[in-house]
């Protein structure tokens, strides 16, 4: 499996965040991490990418780039499109005058094709909507090749329309790139319409592990909660640290 | 024995202790922090991984931004010191001193000092504000997601830019700061000419000063943008985080100028 994740633990400040998760993700495949929010699931993403260390546990990932789209985009504000997708290309140690700038140009060209905003790259982050900032930011992520992909909520405060298109691309970039997805999220649109299999984290524990259509099925407690969006049933939003 | 622990953490002795530990805790964390960033910045610098491109770039925040405020608060200061005491000098009978008390507080102290906290205020803050908006929207997160590491991109062209650039912009003050208190000296004390003033300033300027003062400046200038990144860097929560990290930047820079300050005088002038 290019990523095993087995008994990871993480702790903030005396609070079990995630306790003993184990899951797999198969070549090319999307996973949806769900759950409500506070639940863990960033801090998976994040100690995937490296961002943050585990307190326990083991990770095995294949070789391989990483990439993360943020879930805020999170993309460099003081840098014009063009030099936001070629960061990592002209920044990164093994990357570094590897490429000319009319090489750098045709690489940022082609991957803003990829996400539909070609002849954006003088623009500036400020100067783009939420859904094109996505966009530049999975035009950003691609750019290196990676072998896995992390997207951390990626269609949060998009109208649906925007959601449907960062879905779609997030479909094409798999099949294009043949990237392993792990997509956090809860929008049920992006979990049908994206994931090969789902797990669902309450608690820092795995209470559900499926497909997108066992979990709409409903058919236990913690998925008919989330499914029916009810404020009765056994997750408790107490428990997830919100209030 | 939980009475005797009650009633003493009741006195106003214990509080005081207590509140001084935590600070002195708190020092020592800033400290280590700051000293762990400087060494992965001089790891960056040993093995030549600089951007040049950043490097220009804040340096021109640094020197250009910076100059006219700097220069108003070191020509103002030294406008004021030559009013107050050129009269009395004069009166005294040390109108041949007037230029060299000017041109020794300006290189020795003022010139450096007052040019430290103007560039605080203008870079320190803005570096600071600029790096902790960055981490509180996960800027930072996503420059280390594509490999990049911050220190080699953000700190070391900015702790850079400070070395280099602090130098220029104190003689540039301390330069104007001496002229314009030549001029207020000739208008403030009767019988001082520009001539007596600039004969006065090169009895009391000696080389060794001058580089004291490039050295001293150069330390400042590193100084102001390790703490002021560091600061910004470890910043926390949203909007509240950012004003967080740009007050401590202030602060920490400040003390850390004083302190530095002290260093030099009491390794050169002791």
């Amino acid at each position: 499996m290019p990523i095993k994740v087995e008994n990871l633990t993480k702790e903030f400040n005396g609070r079990k965040v995630l306790n003993n998760i184990s899951f797999e993700v198969a070549t090319g495949e999307i996973l949806s991490i769900v759950g409500f929010s506070g639940s863990g699931k960033s801090t998976v993403l994040k100690i995937l990418s490296g961002l943050l260390e585990k307190d326990s546990g083991n990770i095995t990932i294949d070789e391989g780039d990483i990439a993360m789209v943020f879930q805020y985009s999170a993309l460099f504000d003081s840098l014009n499109v063009f030099d936001n997708i070629s960061f990592a290309l002209q920044e990164r140690k093994e990357y570094k005058h590897k490429y000319t700038k009319m090489q750098l140009k045709e690489i940022v060209a082609k991957s803003l094709a990829t996400v539909g905003l070609s002849g954006i790259e003088d623009k500036f982050p400020y100067e783009l909507s939420g859904g094109m900032q996505k966009r530049v930011s999975l035009a950003r992520a691609i750019v290196t090749k990676p072998a896995f992909i992390l997207y951390d909520e990626p269609t949060a405060g998009l109208d649906p329309v925007a959601s449907t298109v960062i879905e779609d691309y997030i479909l094409r970039l798999r099949d294009e790139t043949k990237a392993t997805s792990i997509v956090v999220t809860h929008q049920m649109s992006t979990i049908t319409r994206c994931s090969d299999k789902v797990i669902m984290l309450y608690d820092g524990n795995i209470v559900f592990r499926g497909t997108p259509e066992e979990l709409c099925k409903g058919e236990t407690p913690y998925t008919k909660q989330f499914i029916t969006a009810s404020t009765q049933g056994p997750m408790k939003i107490a428990a997830s640290g919100l209030i | 024995m939980e009475k005797v622990r009650f009633f003493l953490e009741q006195t106003i002795t214990y509080k005081i202790l207590t509140l001084f530990l935590s600070h002195v805790k708190d020092f020592l964390e800033i400290f280590g922090t700051i000293s762990y960033r400087f060494f992965q910045v001089l790891k960056y610098l040993c093995t030549l991984q600089i951007n040049y491109k950043q490097v220009i770039e804040q340096s021109s925040r640094f020197a250009v931004d910076s100059l006219p405020i700097t220069l108003s608060i070191v020509i103002m200061t030294s406008v004021i010191l030559s009013m107050q005491i050129s009269p009395e000098l004069v009166k005294q009978g040390g109108k041949d001193f007037i230029g060299l008390l000017i041109a020794l507080t300006m290189v020795r102290e003022i010139g450096v000092i007052m040019s430290g906290f103007a560039i605080i205020s203008m870079i320190g803050s803005s570096q600071a504000s600029e790096l902790a908006t960055m981490k509180v929207t996960e800027q930072i997160d996503a420059m280390k997601s594509l490999k990049v590491s911050p220190f080699k991109y953000l700190f070391l062209p900015r702790v850079i830019a400070g070395v280099i650039t602090m130098p220029f912009v104190v003689v540039i003050a301390s330069a104007c700061g001496i002229i314009a208190g030549g001029l207020t000296s000739m208008a403030a004390g009767k019988d001082v000419t520009w001539l007596c003033y600039v004969t006065s300033v090169w009895q009391g300027l000696y080389i060794r000063d001058i580089n004291i003062m490039l050295f001293k400046s150069a330390c400042i200038g590193g100084a102001i943008s390790l703490i002021s990144s560091s600061c910004g860097y470890e910043a926390k929560g949203g909007a509240k985080g950012v004003g967080n990290a740009t007050t401590k930047a202030v602060v920490l820079s400040f003390v850390a100028i004083v302190i530095i300050d002290c260093i030099f005088a009491i390794a050169f002038y002791i």
